[in-house]
């Protein structure tokens, strides 16, 4: 590299070349917008413009066998806060995302730790023994779990073989078991990408760490409590959120297992916006993405009281 | 042409070639798709097949495929053959979806039917779905012309459509497994005409036939299903219909005895154990399935039945199977009111085809088609007599018997006066509704069938009121009277003159 000097031995510092305006820009590497194009278009078209629109129908008065709506202004949520149906689905969401994200996040942990051992026999096989649920379609899986928890499928006749219950057992078509039933079938069918994360995550501690643990005279426990689980964090973090929001799209598999029945009893609130918009015998589309916007707002809300928590609890614990 | 074509890659760069071909590549496929993502190829703009392309025609019909493959498109191609039909069937709710979807986006298909709308076509018809028919073809001359009704087929003096079907079914025929019947030692010849004779022979089956078989399946997952089903039983019971009303008054009844005495029936066939474990799991096809697979003896399902099983369970037919009346509670037997049939098929306000569609429906008037209606065994056809002369089960054929003996007509308020259609238009479900409220019942979720049933009722006649308001003070003229026939017989059927009469 060469370097031209005054004669004082002073660098030269040129003219600095003029900045190119933006349009000047745009017009030179007119290339590279028309390759963002296709992405830019398919984001606007399936993202953004859901999004902003779903925003405005809520607004209207739209009976879905009109061509347009009518502008209502806040009615619909207005409606929404009286709804039993609404608030019913919405806390089934919430349970349903409470019980469900521990549960999966938890147990694939506990399934990844085990995996992870040296020791494990058979690791491979049974890696994908547990990421096959997740390969199968959620309507295949909810239709196919209708039949084994149904009164005259295994599940049922095995607690009645064994005595656990007297009579046989509908789990998706009772009111009490058909949210759990839900959740069950949730975790297992999605435990297996959960696992993977995990799998990955365990794989980023360094043998060195493990190894200095036991010459250290740790137990299997502390060394995971005290080495492994705090290196886990960040990704406990990232897990946890992308289950969340997993947790919060589970129409397939809940419509085709229970249908949200029976009696309303495990409608999440996705069947509700959909119940609302397409089964309704007027369908009601305005009010349907109330519903959505609303329980978005509701579950944003719920999230940021959340963090607002943990920030909190970790200042006073004073681990932040 | 050498020489030129080394200039040309001299000019233009790598990434201007690699640039405009994409461009152009991107400006094709964009150009050649629509909302939907098909191809526009043919489409005029509007929706159907557009002009020149071929007529796009939906349904949900999966046992007349054939027919209308062969019989219907066939037969009139041959002798048209310029033209050319499109034809797409799918489930019920799914045409609904699909249809709403197309409506939004102007791609209705020229001909469709309504099923999985779920509202009716005089509302459709006033949001402007439909084009009329009749100054195209003669459907009021035609075999079918006597069907005809206003408010149902008939808008503001203009034929939009006419019933391919006969309107005197109902979904609850109670279709039986001869060969369980047998083994069970219960003759298939001596009908169960009470409640009561009903639940004996269904705990007779249940005993005695092999382990895992029982008497019924009601498929309990889909509300409407029991709905339909608590409904018909009322009637049975005394119930005016269609439709839960009592005419008399233009008053809700669904929280009358008969009512009461519908759901609890049903709770008492459960507690006899006569009704397959599982079917709160089922929906209707999957009951059929069951039934069709030998766990159940009886399935009550409509006229469809045996055209259903030939087209997913065709040895179910050939192992036998028979149908009764659907039992009363005394042997004094009420009628099932319905609706006078509303139209099958509709052309799209959008279609540019709008008489060659026309003229393709009026092939179904003919009694030759509606023969052949019949011998798909779906919905009786229109004319309803040709099942008698017609290639069909001796079951279905006792079915149409047994429908014309057991179902009237009753009153029809959107024919009484066309502002019923814009009140239904406005009114909002009102959950839980009566097949909800058995499915709770049924499933144990709860047990107050007659406080359910009045607080259902109370909260329907409050939405009714605020609807009512709502579409008068938009300039409807109707009110609680559109609801009242004070002149109707449970006899007979509610006719026009009986309209005229009102």
């Amino acid at each position: 590299m060469t370097t031209i000097q005054q004669r004082d031995g002073a660098p030269v510092t040129g003219p600095r070349p003029r900045r190119r305006s933006r349009l000047r820009r745009m017009r030179d590497d007119w290339w590279i917008y028309l390759f963002l194009l296709p992405t830019l278009v398919g984001y606007g078209a399936y993202t953004i413009y859901p999004l902003v629109a779903s925003w405005w129908y809520a607004f209207l008065d739209w009976p879905g066998f009109a061509a347009t709506g009518t502008f209502v202004g806040i009615e619909n949520f207005d409606r929404l806060m009286d709804d039993e149906l609404f608030w019913n689905a919405f806390w089934n969401s919430i349970v349903f995302l409470v019980i469900s994200v521990p549960l999966r996040v938890g147990l694939a942990l506990a399934l990844a730790l085990v995996l992870n051992r040296k020791k494990t026999p058979f690791k491979g096989f049974f890696r994908t023994l547990f990421f096959l649920p997740v390969v199968t379609t959620g309507a295949i899986v909810g239709i196919v779990f209708t039949l084994l928890l149904d009164a005259s499928g295994p599940v049922s006749g095995a607690l009645v073989w064994s005595g656990l219950t007297d009579t046989p057992v509908n789990f998706a078509a009772e009111a009490e078991t058909s949210l759990y039933s839900g959740i069950a079938v949730w975790v297992w069918k999605w435990l297996g990408i959960t696992l993977i994360y995990w799998l990955a995550a365990l794989q980023t501690i360094p043998a060195d760490v493990h190894e200095a643990a036991m010459i250290d005279g740790a137990g299997a426990w502390r060394e995971f409590r005290h080495v492994t689980l705090p290196m886990l964090v960040p990704f406990l973090v990232i897990i946890t959120l992308i289950d969340t929001v997993a947790a919060l799209n589970v129409f397939d598999l809940m419509q085709t297992l229970t249908a949200g029945g029976p009696s309303f009893s495990s409608e999440v609130i996705e069947i509700f916006i959909f119940r609302t918009a397409f089964g309704a015998t007027v369908p009601q589309l305005g009010y349907a993405s109330a519903a959505a916007v609303l329980f978005g707002l509701l579950t944003m809300l719920i999230a940021v009281v959340q963090a607002v928590g943990i920030r909190w609890a970790r200042r006073r614990t004073g681990s932040a | 042409m050498g020489q030129h074509r080394r200039d040309l890659g001299r000019h233009i760069s790598r990434r201007q070639l690699i640039g405009t071909s994409s461009a152009a590549a991107l400006a094709a496929v964009l150009a050649g798709c629509t909302g939907g993502g098909q191809s526009s190829a043919g489409n005029g703009g509007g929706g159907g097949g557009g002009k020149n392309g071929p007529l796009q025609w939906w349904d949900q019909f999966r046992p007349l495929t054939d027919l209308f493959e062969k019989d219907l498109f066939g037969a009139y191609t041959k002798k048209h053959p310029d033209v050319e039909v499109e034809r797409r069937q799918m489930p019920a709710a799914d045409l609904g979806q699909a249809l709403q979807i197309a409506r939004r986006s102007n791609q209705l298909p020229d001909v469709h039917s309504t099923a999985g709308l779920g509202s009716s076509t005089a509302a459709l018809v006033r949001e402007g779905w439909f084009q009329p028919i009749g100054g195209f073809v003669d459907v009021a001359g035609s075999p079918v012309g006597d069907l005809l009704y206003d408010g149902i087929h008939r808008f503001d003096g203009e034929i939009y459509g006419f019933p391919a079907f006969s309107g005197r079914w109902h979904e609850h025929a109670p279709w039986f497994n001869t060969a369980l019947l047998q083994q069970a030692g219960v003759d298939p010849e001596e009908e169960p005409a009470t409640w009561d004779d009903f639940r004996a022979v269904a705990r007779r089956i249940t005993q005695g036939t092999d382990d895992g078989v029982f008497g019924m399946v009601i498929p309990m997952k889909e509300p409407p299903f029991l709905d339909t089903l608590v409904n018909k039983f009322a009637m049975t019971a005394g119930a005016p219909g269609p439709g839960g009303v009592d005419w008399a008054t233009g008053e809700y009844v669904l929280d009358s005895q008969e009512y009461v005495d519908a759901v609890e029936y049903l709770v008492s066939l459960q507690e006899d154990g006569v009704i397959h474990p599982a079917s709160a799991s089922m929906g209707p096809r999957d009951a059929r399935a069951r039934w069709a697979a030998g766990q159940a003896a009886i399935y009550p399902w409509g006229p469809w039945f045996i055209g259903g099983l030939l087209v997913d369970e065709p040895e179910a037919v050939e192992r036998g199977v028979g149908v009764w009346h659907i039992p009363t509670p005394q042997t004094a037997r009420n009628f099932i009111y319905e609706a006078p049939q509303p139209g099958t098929f509709w052309v799209s306000a959008e279609s540019e085809q709008p008489e060659l569609a026309a003229e393709i429906l009026l092939q179904m008037t003919t009694r030759e088609f509606q023969a052949e209606l019949a011998a798909a065994m779906d919905v009786f056809p229109a004319l309803i007599d040709v099942v008698a002369d017609a290639d069909v089960h001796p079951a279905y054929a006792r079915c149409a018997t047994y429908f014309q003996e057991d179902i009237r007509f009753g009153p029809s308020p959107e024919v009484g006066n066309p502002g019923v259609a814009r009140v239904n238009s406005e009114m909002r479900d009102v959950h839980p509704n009566v097949g909800e409220i058995a499915q709770s019942v049924l499933t144990g979720s709860a047990s107050d069938i007659k406080g359910e049933l009045a607080r259902y009722n109370d909260k329907l006649s409050a939405e009714r009121e605020r609807a009512l308001k709502a579409v008068q003070e938009d300039g409807a003229e109707v009110d609680l009277n559109a609801w009242v026939f004070a002149n109707w017989d449970p006899n007979t059927d509610y006719d026009q003159t009986a309209y005229g009469q009102r």
